[in-house]
């Protein structure tokens, strides 16, 4: 697949170089440098050869900044890097938010963060910020906002229609799970146009990982997505032992796949009890709950924490796991295995839900590919895409499991989809414990000071929520030069406008919580 | 003894003693059944419910109702504010009206009203008149949508609530509320008449806005429906027209089709109210396992499955009778 | 009279529905099965701060959401108290740093706070004593014997 993208990147961009890149170092096996009119001919290409765009961010050089683009494709493993730089007194790049959808949304955020502005963008409005804020954060030195910028920052106003009724759903309210507002456009019951607004919770993770060496930096992913914590931890230690050459022993490999996995049913077991609760009924949280705080024991005894693990180390664990632990998992897991059957009974047997979900929310394949929907939602949709399958890590490579797809992409396969991977996830759990021997826990030295080499690296782990990428810039300081985090809830946020269309209020409660949002993570 | 009946019975001071039992047993009533229904709740969801505030947190309810009294009255901007008072006012009326007429034993009746039925479904529909006022008068747009599907939910329901008790009162040639509980002397109207027993407790429970048909005040969708923007004691009048309701529309249907009062050993009243009660805890029983239906969904179920099937119900009945 | 109301609004502290972060789960938590806040008579959370007593800042504030917070403590009626549960509400927790430009460094620089409990995030039996507390606050007197100081 590499080789015939690179041998038709040629025969397309006769004059360009083709970088041919190390995939085990860099994440990525293609780079090219464009110029800002090859852009749009570039992503046409990606488009018409079914990639999709994973990530689209900025660097600030100080010389110039670089955007980043990753394109990938769902189909075998093949990532591309394309950048293009610009000038950093007025920056300007040309928009590709017309071929792809998420683009419209990352452009966004580059636009308020960095200044840069996008010709042919529908909409420059504040995503995350607001106009409280003065400079633009993400820039290595102090850029302060044009008066221009501001007022088209501020454009937005969602009242300016007469003719029809918009409501503000959050940043309080019951069914956001948090602090997402979204703006919705109502014809009376219908929804004519959703709008979401981010932000509320922007807590500026990448501007501090900027400020932070790697290890001071460790505990915050536990923040970033609290529900997937460890798969968060996961995804940055491997990243950064990537970076930096750690080779992690096999007994360390195990239990991390362990704890990720018992976290990742427990994300899911909450999502089951909180969608149930979107829905109206409040009985299976409690039963959700019940589970997920047995399995909180299990983990709490070795981690010493119930929700914002930070258990991984760069190098191994950060304490061995005891008989007790396994003996608790293997019993948690002998009782989850029993608890399906009840959850088919309250949940997925119930005619109310399934009326309410059955062909709700239906996500497209092509819709699903422009925005970059990534996990269970991208599952549901047929797609049977996996980073544990598609880029093993850890010892993910040594396991044997599904990955279970839907067929219709409705909000009822999503259940299904999430319900099936708890299963696949015991599955994992049963295997490693299986292989569980004896041996350190943690490399002989772990690094006191992490030194990584110069360059970029882009990793991917699969979240509870799908694709999580980190995308390091080092410059072989102890502190990342820029971390950006490609985070599966806002991919998946990005379809909701286009699935809340034409449906009832009710619908788009479905719908919201069938794309399982974690909104701190897609604030950051 | 006797003395006391003859009192009781000239019109005023029955009528009195009436409304004020009735006004005591709304208050006592409403206590009892937030308790009962945190307990039910919790007892449903593997916890324990209310249980420090005096014994098994029988003094919860209290000091809830304390609480609400205590606290300030809000009086948002841009209400209407005539409208926004009378709201929470309204919508007893149909609550009082109701215990009127309803026979809790052979003699404990405020007033046997001949129309007895027709009193008690012609004022509830006040009650979607009050919610309408309150999502009206609030100026809030969520508790606009509430009083407007609550509007549409009772237009749809009241129909298939009336239609099925229509096939019972055909059976008694009365609308008076004692007569249907003496004609069931023999046999309960349940027996006779199951399908309009189904009907007509589906319709009831969607006529109280409870789960799964509490679209007005759904709260993931609409924060808190039409009594979103009230606080303090005018939101405590909405909570007790709730659970009145329930026992209202619990006791009609025990009244119609569970043999009213009549039962062995025990006093009519006795009975009644455990009839009654038990009715109100299939209700929190629904409540705490199903989601919510959507709205055209809701809608859906009346017009295409129930409104039908009590005509035919009616048909049947007529029938037969006739026969 | 007073001393009555006080013990009934004690007893019956009516949370509104409002989690800003991490700790949120936590407060959830605390409701479900196996903490229930509901024994203490504070398990109706109100999802209209109208009906609420009691708000829980359950997490971050930023800037962004600061002037949200603020109107929705106006929208609960007096009296209403307030619980910083977790760093983040007490004082900007583990997101503080130079040059940050977005957090509200403790909440109570927007709002009075009656309790604080620290943690990150607490537990759910941290919010459960943060409520005795607020109990204790409000009537005077303890709910149970208190934690016993072991250093």
């Amino acid at each position: 697949m590499v080789d015939k993208v690179q041998a038709e990147l040629k025969s397309a961009f006769s004059d360009l170089t083709i970088h041919e890149e190390s995939y085990p170092e860099c994440g990525y096996h293609l780079s090219l440098d464009l110029a800002a009119g090859d852009l749009e001919k570039a992503a046409r290409f990606f488009d018409d050869r079914r990639f999709y765009l994973a990530v689209e961010l900025c660097v600030d050089y100080r010389e110039y900044l670089e955007i980043v683009y990753i394109f990938s494709i769902h189909s075998s493993l093949c990532k591309v890097k394309v950048t293009l730089k610009i000038d950093p007194v007025n920056p300007v790049a040309p928009t590709l938010s017309k071929v792809f959808d998420c683009a419209w949304w990352y452009e966004r955020e580059i636009h308020e963060f960095y200044g840069v502005r996008f010709d042919g963008h529908s909409d420059m409005t504040y995503l995350f910020l607001h106009d409280g804020i003065d400079v633009y954060p993400l820039r290595k030195e102090k850029v302060l906002v044009a008066e221009a910028d501001r007022l088209e920052l501020n454009s937005f106003s969602p009242e300016q229609r007469e003719d029809s009724l918009s409501i503000n759903m959050g940043p309080q309210h019951p069914s956001t799970h948090g602090v997402l507002r979204v703006v919705l456009r109502m014809d009376g019951e219908y929804i004519e146009d959703a709008y979401p607004v981010l932000g509320y919770l922007h807590r500026m993770q990448e501007k501090m990982a900027e400020n932070r060496t790697y290890q001071q930096f460790l505990p915050n992913t536990g923040r970033m997505d609290y529900l997937g914590a460890m798969s968060y931890n996961l995804g940055y230690v491997t990243a950064v032992e990537r970076l930096v050459g750690i080779d992690v022993p096999a007994r360390a490999h195990y239990v991390r796949m362990i704890a990720t996995e018992l976290n990742r049913i427990a994300s899911h077991l909450l999502w089951v009890g909180a969608y149930l609760a979107d829905l109206g009924g409040l009985s299976p949280f409690l039963y959700a709950f019940d589970d997920r705080e047995n399995l909180l024991d299990v983990l709490e005894a070795v981690t010493g924490s119930r929700l914002t693990y930070c258990y991984f180390r760069f190098g191994g664990l950060y304490n061995d796991v005891d008989d007790a632990f396994v003996a608790g998992t293997k019993a948690f897991v002998a009782r989850m295995r029993g608890r399906f059957a009840l959850y088919e009974k309250l949940v997925g047997g119930n005619v109310i839900f399934i009326n309410r979900t059955r062909g709700i929310g239906v996500i497209e394949r092509e819709l699903a590919r422009k925005c970059a929907v990534c996990g269970p939602v991208l599952r549901g949709a047929g797609i049977g895409m996996d980073f544990r399958k598609a880029e093993p890590y850890a010892a993910y490579a040594e396991m044997n499991f599904e990955i279970p797809t839907g067929r219709n992409g409705d909000a009822l396969d999503m259940y299904h989809i999430r319900i099936r991977e708890m299963e696949t996830s015991l599955d994992i759990i049963d295997q490693s414990l299986a292989r569980l021997s004896d041996g350190p826990f943690m490399v002989e030295k772990p690094p006191k000071k992490l030194k990584p080499r110069k360059g970029d690296l882009y990793h991917t782990v699969e979240t509870p929520r799908g694709e999580l990428g980190i995308y390091i810039v080092s410059d072989e300081s102890d502190k990342p030069y820029r971390m950006k985090w490609r985070v599966p809830s806002f991919s998946n946020l990005m379809a909701f406008p286009e699935l809340a269309k034409g449906n009832l209020l009710s619908d788009a409660v479905a719908i919201l919580g069938s794309l399982d949002l974690v909104i701190p993570e897609i604030d950051r | 003894m006797e003395q006391i009946l003859k009192i009781l019975d000239i019109e005023g001071v029955r009528l009195a003693v009436g409304l004020l039992a009735v006004f005591l047993f709304v208050v006592v009533n409403a206590l009892i059944l937030t308790w009962a229904e945190r307990k039910v709740a919790g007892h449903m969801q593997l916890r324990i419910g209310p249980k420090e505030v005096g014994p098994y947190g029988l003094i919860q309810p209290l000091a809830d109702a304390m609480k609400l009294l205590g606290k300030e009255i809000i009086t948002p901007r841009n209400v209407d504010k005539p409208i926004f008072y009378l709201g929470p006012i309204m919508i007893f009326i149909p609550v009082l009206v109701a215990f009127v007429v309803i026979p809790f034993d052979s003699y404990l009746q405020v007033r046997d009203i001949n129309v007895g039925i027709l009193v008690i479904l012609a004022f509830s529909s006040f009650t979607v008149l009050s919610i309408l006022m309150a999502g009206w008068g609030s100026n809030n747009k969520y508790s606009l949508i509430g009083s407007i599907r609550s509007i549409a939910q009772s237009v749809a329901y009241e129909i298939p609530l009336l239609l099925s008790l229509l096939a019972v009162i055909m059976m008694t040639n009365s609308l008076s509320l004692k007569d249907v509980v003496v004609a069931q002397k023999g046999i309960w109207f349940i027996f006779l008449q199951p399908v309009a027993f189904i009907i007509y407790f589906i319709a009831a429970v969607a006529e109280t806005n409870r789960t799964p048909f509490d679209l007005p005040e759904a709260e993931s969708e609409l924060v808190a429906g039409y009594h979103t923007e009230y606080s303090g004691m005018m939101f405590a009048l909405f909570f007790l027209a709730e659970y009145t309701n329930m026992f209202i529309v619990s006791a009609i249907t025990v009244t119609f089709f569970l043999g009213g009062y009549q039962g062995p050993f025990l006093p009519g009243i006795v009975w009644f109210l455990l009839k009654s009660y038990f009715l109100v805890f299939v209700m929190m029983w629904f409540r705490w396992t199903f989601p919510r239906v959507r709205f055209d969904q809701l809608l859906n179920i009346s017009w295409k499955a129930l409104i039908p099937l009590s005509f035919i119900n009616l048909l049947v009945t007529g029938g037969l009778l006739k026969l | 009279m007073d001393k009555v109301l006080d013990l009934a609004r004690a007893n019956s502290l009516w949370p509104v529905t409002f989690g800003l972060a991490c700790c949120a789960i936590e407060m959830m938590s605390a409701a479900m099965s196996r903490f229930d806040i509901d024994r203490f008579g504070a398990g109706v959370f109100r999802p209209s701060p109208r009906q609420a007593d009691l708000m829980i800042v359950s997490g971050t504030v930023t800037k962004k959401m600061a002037p949200v917070l603020l109107t929705l403590y106006d929208q609960m009626p007096s009296p209403k108290w307030v619980i910083a549960m977790g760093n983040c509400a007490i004082s900007g927790g583990p997101f503080v740093f130079e040059g940050q430009y977005n957090l509200i460094e403790g909440v109570d620089k927007l709002i009075p706070v009656d309790v604080y409990v620290p943690g990150c995030p607490p537990r759910p039996e941290g919010l459960l004593e943060g409520f005795l507390k607020l109990e204790e606050k409000i009537t005077g007197t303890r709910r149970f014997p208190g934690p016993v100081e072991r250093w």
